[in-house]
């Protein structure tokens, strides 16, 4: 049996059903023990979609995603994928070919030191040295891909070894992944902080998905009724309509969440890292907070705010260990859900232009809680994220760290695969839309019933929006006036399209987004100068948000 | 500034040291010493290190200790400073 087969096997042994690759002249001995396997293979148009599809498979399913490329090009363009899982925390396998063993160190055709260029952006690698050890490190870089802190892990296999030929040894699964329990002193340290606090607020992160403890994170939430916040990846860990939910905190978050924090005297913070989007700036962040901090990786604690008590280990076991009644925050609860009255959704925009949020509102109502977002990085991301209703984290799959323009496409291909049945919605703009447009030759090829929003301001809309409101209206690069007909080109990869013009017709647009059985994309003209409201200026508190009235008031000035 | 010396054991497997010396400098630690040395069995990797930063040496240590390959992290005092060695800090996979 050669190296090739080996891993392929040990593959099929982890349970992997779809690989998302690319081939090549290294990988091909890979692609030849495919043909004898029953994993199937996604052929996509461009490597880095097959990290990103891999990406979104993953975090719709919570299983490992698995994706494949050839050396050279092909590895290095996986590159943004992992580095995307990377700061996600996704879990991922990535598999390179490499050149021959005696050529690796020549500047051989197609070679470069993929081990070395993604140290910084994968949990843990492994090059190939051996074909009888490939089954060990399959199996390892599994476990490792999925345990504590998920994270992608990388495999280099040399042509050699994949060709080598050696007896399969089977790797029999002997390891515990379930991460260790927190303290007990730490629960009870937390426990009394919580007794004591009048104004607590949960700060809810993307560990909550990742470590499967909605349950006990919701039955937390209803024990203590204490108000949640959540970050972008933390959305839908309590469903985004649950009465104590406050939203999204931060640069683009709501005035109720941002304002809960920088009040509350207590921030209880699971799975989450502190991310500078998060916080705004970080010294005025929560000011009169204690802080407790629930994390299985215990390098996240105290690395940029320091954590009075650290509860560290698996959420599970902290949860559960830290549900109880509280007394004392009646009050504080009232008036963060008045609150979000007060500051809640205003819809009638003026014009007569299809009004972005407006749009994601009522396809959030239609789409229904088994839909599935994906979308692409920029103005559109916000919306959706402020705008769609989310009752768990993995229907929402959005690139919250390396911010990825061009995920979203790939990652739908990804959901759309896991769950064929699934209304899967890839909400794009017109930025976005081109960095991985390749990918609706692989929507067609596969036929998958993706929908696709693309919204389109003919500008580089966040980056616009920047340069309008902390620039001077200094606007350098931004225009693509000069987009293609995006109808006309879904079309030509068999892509049914059509566009949206007028607020009149937004109804209408979404009827038959979700009654196209096969793949469709709806091109949604709106207006230029739309902006993400509110925002928290770069380098500034979160308590300075501004808002679109209070701009167009100082500009009136 | 914050200067400190790092006692590490990590396996021998493909980049290891490069990755340490990696998470050093991704988290802006700047290396001042260095010393490696193969253990007798020839499994591992024993490394001394000296860096200094602005940030606290829990940053580097806990990044360390998450490396999959590297079974203990301490912070030491440095060897020239002579005496016992103070285990400030250890951990095992």
């Amino acid at each position: 049996m050669k190296g090739a087969e080996f891993l392929v096997k040990a593959l099929e042994h982890e349970g992997v059903e779809i690989i998302f690759g690319y081939p090549g002249g290294a990988i091909m001995p890979v692609y030849d023990a495919l043909l004898d396997s029953k994993i199937r293979h996604i052929l996509v148009r461009h490597e880095q979609a097959a990290a990103l599809a891999a990406d979104g498979y993953a975090r719709a399913t919570g299983k490992v995603g698995v994706c494949m490329a050839t050396s050279g090009p092909g590895a290095t363009n996986l590159v943004t994928g992992i580095a995307n899982a990377y700061m996600d925390s996704i879990p991922m396998v990535a598999i390179t070919g490499q050149v021959a063993t005696s050529l690796m160190g020549t500047d051989a055709f197609q070679e470069v030191d993929i081990f070395g260029i993604t140290l910084p952006v994968v949990k843990h690698s492994f090059l190939a040295k051996t074909a009888a050890e490939l089954p060990r490190i399959v199996h390892e870089a599994f476990r490792i891909a999925r345990s504590g802190r998920p994270g992608p892990v990388l495999i280099d296999l040399p042509k050699d070894i994949a060709n080598t030929i050696a007896e399969y040894e089977f790797h029999e699964d002997d390891t515990n992944e379930e991460s260790a329990e927190p303290s007990k002193e730490s629960i009870t340290r937390a426990l009394t902080l919580m007794r004591e606090s009048r104004n607590p607020v949960v700060y809810a992160g993307g560990g909550i998905g990742m470590a499967n403890a909605l349950d006990e994170f919701r039955a937390f939430i209803a024990a203590t009724r204490i108000p949640v916040v959540a970050t972008l990846k933390g959305l839908g860990a309590l469903p985004t309509t649950d009465e104590l939910a406050l939203g999204m905190m931060g640069m683009h978050g709501t005035k109720t969440a941002n304002h809960a924090v920088q009040t509350c005297d207590l921030l209880i913070c699971v799975g989450a890292r502190f991310d500078d989007r998060a916080t705004g700036r970080l010294n005025a962040f929560a000011p009169n907070a204690k802080v407790i901090h629930l994390d299985v990786d215990r390098a996240e604690v105290g690395k940029l705010r320091r954590a009075d008590v650290p509860v560290i280990g698996n959420l599970r076991h902290a949860l559960k260990a830290l549900t109880c009644k509280l007394k004392d925050i009646e009050p504080w609860r009232r008036e963060c859900t008045a609150s979000k009255d007060t500051h809640a959704w205003d819809y009638a925009a003026p014009g007569t232009e299809v009004y972005a949020p407006g749009f994601l509102k009522s396809l959030s109502d239609r789409a229904g809680d088994d839909s599935i977002v994906a979308c692409d990085v920029g103005q559109h991301q916000m919306w959706v994220a402020q705008h769609f209703h989310f009752n768990r984290p993995s229907q929402h799959l959005s690139s919250g760290g390396l911010g990825t323009m061009g995920y979203g496409l790939p990652a739908a291909i990804g959901a759309q695969l896991a769950f064929p049945n699934a209304t899967v919605i890839n909400v794009s703009g017109d930025g976005s839309i081109m960095m991985n447009l390749q990918e609706l030759a692989t929507l067609r090829r596969y036929d998958l019933p993706v929908k696709i929003v693309l919204f389109d301001n003919r500008a580089l809309g966040m980056v616009r929006q920047w340069q309008e409101l902390f620039h001077g209206k200094r606007y350098s690069e931004v225009d693509l006036s000069d987009n293609p007909d995006f109808c006309r080109v879904a079309e030509s990869m068999g892509i049914p399209a059509f566009r949206v013009e007028d607020r009149g017709d937004v109804s209408a647009a979404i009827d038959r987004l979700l009654a196209e059985p096969g793949p469709v994309l709806a091109h949604v003209l709106i207006h230029q100068e739309a902006n993400v409201w509110p925002i928290v200026g770069p380098g500034r508190s979160n308590s300075e948000m501004l808002h679109q009235h209070e701009v167009a008031r100082e500009v009136a000035r | 500034m914050n200067k400190f010396t790092l006692q590490l054991r990590v396996k021998q497997s493909e980049g290891a040291l490069v990755r340490i010396l990696g998470v050093t400098r991704r988290r802006r630690f700047d290396l001042l010493r260095l010393t490696a040395d193969t253990t007798e069995d020839g499994h591992f990797l024993d490394i001394q290190m000296t860096v200094q930063a602005d940030r606290a040496e829990n940053t580097l240590v806990r990044q360390i200790e998450k490396l999959e390959d590297v079974s203990q992290v301490e912070v030491i005092e440095p060897d020239e400073a002579g005496g016992e060695r103070r285990a400030a800090r250890s951990t095992a996979h």
